[in-house]
């Protein structure tokens, strides 16, 4: 789906308050080969970007822990609300913050280890609507899928997801596993969307649920599953 | 002081208590009840004597419940001692003057049973006791006056039978407060070894542990100072390898015996450090809270994944997957191969955790995984 032609590139709004971390995340976008990703506004609050020129931008990137003390997680749910497609990178890369922030309706978490090479990557999926997991979030869907009673994660998709985390690269893992490089795209991704139908309801979710099953990741009957065990973890929490 | 121990001496305390309740039973029943219907027609109010009877008897139930139920008695003790004066003074009262004190007049030698009883679980037991006695005493010296038979021959069978009452019945009592503290001593004497003999054993085992640490540390730096006095250079990278290695197993040791929250990652963390400060970049990953796990697994678990930082160059990716049936650590480096041949796969069938060490990315870096499952 990378090699998809773009009609245009995905415009991108960042809320980020330090300045050598906005320029990376320019450089990095200004490296990609295919020049994918357009900056369109920055700031250091949600309100000063989303005022100003990000206010239709098609991603927002979003640091949870601004400088100034504010945490960004209570704002999650009513910018998916309004139809945003928020991907939230952080220093706090363990499971819970992960789970919290997914919880939260974001499209996606990166680590901010991981955002050199996944940064470009994750923005071009989300803004498609198409699940991208970068390897911290897949350590954390293991972890979380490990505690609940029901699990919903194969154990294919469970193996895909720990490799993945662990390091490798998806060539790797495929080799490792036996299979495809796309069964291990296939694995991972489809993993992202069963828990899609967990947290809080958003259009963006929903979008993705729809572009899963457009593109043969899951069929419409997966989804009705998935939304009884997310109901069963809401129980549970 | 331990479950056990605390009912052997609640099993002592309530013996002497059924011990005290039957005594006042076996009194008032094989006593005072034939007394009252042996002399019903020598009273002179047959029914005061009655009713004296009953209400001693009331007052015994009462309180033997309250004892034996290990209750305080609702009112306090004082009315019912007062009731036990009252039963005196009313047999007293119900007899022809020419009977106080004599057969008829069972009261005043028999109610200091029920004020044992009454006073029975108090700590001032015997100052209560001995006022009691004593203020039965001036009752029915009282009563002797009222009667106009203060005699010497009544007042020496009132010596006599006072002296003989008030012994059998503070004598009873403190035999049976004295069980009770026997027991106390008991138990305390027993926890006293009990605490000597688990002082000792402890002393033992971290005897054992210390001598048993000795060995691993031994085991863990030998090789390389074995090298080292063999002539080998200290610049040679194997050498270099072998030594981070030791230094990795040493700081495993120490970080094991520290009381961490999350002992496993602590030694990780401690482990990761120390790389780190070899310039090595490492990345450290976890998810997952780790279930608590034995000494013997955690060992295990780190084992392969520490020497694999050990040996690393430039870089290590270390991670952490926990479940609550599964724990994963796995190192990915650019370190050369472990000792252990690449492509191995480690089964520690004791702790039940599974080790493989493989070649990745074409031989250009190492993958360490080891993997717990909980049995």
């Amino acid at each position: 789906m990378d090699r998809e032609p773009l009609d245009r590139p995905v415009t991108l709004a960042v809320v980020e308050d330090t300045p050598v971390v906005l320029e990376g995340i320019r450089s990095w976008v200004a490296a990609d080969p295919g020049k994918r990703v357009e900056i369109v506004a920055s700031g250091n609050t949600v309100d000063s970007v989303l005022d100003g020129a990000g206010a239709h931008a098609d991603v927002l990137l979003l640091d949870l822990e601004l400088d100034n003390g504010v945490n960004s997680l209570p704002r999650i749910p009513e910018l998916v609300a309004a139809g945003r497609r928020v991907v939230v990178y952080s220093v706090h890369e363990d499971d819970a913050t992960v789970m919290a922030v997914l919880q939260a309706g974001a499209s996606t978490f990166i680590a901010k280890n991981e955002t050199k090479e996944h940064c470009v990557d994750t923005i071009v999926a989300v803004a498609r609507d198409r699940p991208y997991v970068p390897p911290v979030m897949a350590g954390a869907l293991v972890a979380a899928d490990g505690q609940t009673s029901r699990p919903m994660l194969s154990a294919r998709e469970r193996e895909a997801l720990l490799l993945w985390f662990q390091g490798m690269n998806k060539q790797s893992v495929a080799l490792r596993m036996g299979i495809s490089e796309a069964t291990v795209k296939q694995y991972i991704e489809r993993a992202r969307v069963k828990y899609a139908s967990t947290g809080r309801a958003a259009p963006t979710k929903t979008t993705l649920l729809a572009r899963a099953i457009q593109d043969g990741l899951i069929t419409a009957d997966d989804i009705i599953e998935y939304q009884s065990l997310a109901a069963d973890h809401h129980t549970r929490d | 002081m331990t479950a056990s121990e605390t009912s052997v001496r609640r099993s002592y305390s309530l013996g002497a208590r059924r011990a005290a309740v039957s005594v006042v039973a076996a009194w008032h029943l094989g006593f005072d009840l034939v007394g009252t219907v042996g002399f019903w027609d020598s009273y002179r109010f047959p029914w005061l004597a009655a009713l004296a009877w009953v209400l001693y008897a009331a007052i015994a139930v009462v309180a033997a419940i309250a004892l034996l139920g290990e209750q305080p008695l609702r009112l306090g003790v004082w009315p019912y001692a007062a009731g036990a004066l009252a039963v005196s003074a009313m047999v007293m009262a119900a007899c022809e003057p020419g009977d106080v004190v004599n057969a008829a007049d069972w009261a005043w030698g028999s109610v200091g049973w029920l004020a044992m009883i009454v006073f029975w679980p108090r700590p001032t037991w015997l100052r209560d006791l001995s006022v009691f006695l004593l203020a039965n005493v001036v009752v029915t010296l009282a009563g002797l006056a009222l009667a106009g038979a203060l005699d010497p021959r009544s007042l020496s069978k009132f010596l006599v039978v006072s002296v003989g009452a008030i012994t059998l019945q503070a004598g009873a009592s403190a035999g049976g407060h004295a069980l009770d503290l026997a027991a106390r001593w008991a138990v305390e004497n027993s926890n006293r070894t009990a605490r000597a003999e688990a002082a000792q054993k402890a002393a033992d085992q971290v005897h054992a542990d210390r001598l048993a640490r000795y060995a691993e540390v031994r085991s863990a730096v030998a090789p390389v100072l074995n090298l080292l006095a063999g002539g080998a250079d200290p610049a040679d990278p194997d050498v270099r390898h072998e030594s981070a290695v030791g230094a990795a197993r040493l700081r495993r040791l120490i970080a094991e015996t520290d009381d961490a929250p999350d002992p496993l990652l602590h030694t990780l963390r401690a482990c990761a450090f120390d790389v780190e400060r070899r310039g090595v970049v490492v990345l450290f990953l976890t998810a997952g809270t780790v279930p608590p796990l034995p000494l013997e697994v955690r060992r295990a678990l780190v084992e392969a994944p520490i020497e694999g930082m050990a040996r690393a160059r430039r870089q290590a990716r270390v991670t952490l997957v926990a479940t609550p049936r599964e724990v994963i650590v796995s190192v990915l480096t650019d370190a050369p191969s472990l000792p252990v041949a690449d492509g191995s796969r480690a089964a520690n069938v004791a702790t039940n955790v599974a080790t493989r060490v493989e070649a990745e990315n074409g031989g250009s870096q190492l993958w360490i995984e080891s993997r717990w499952t909980a049995p």
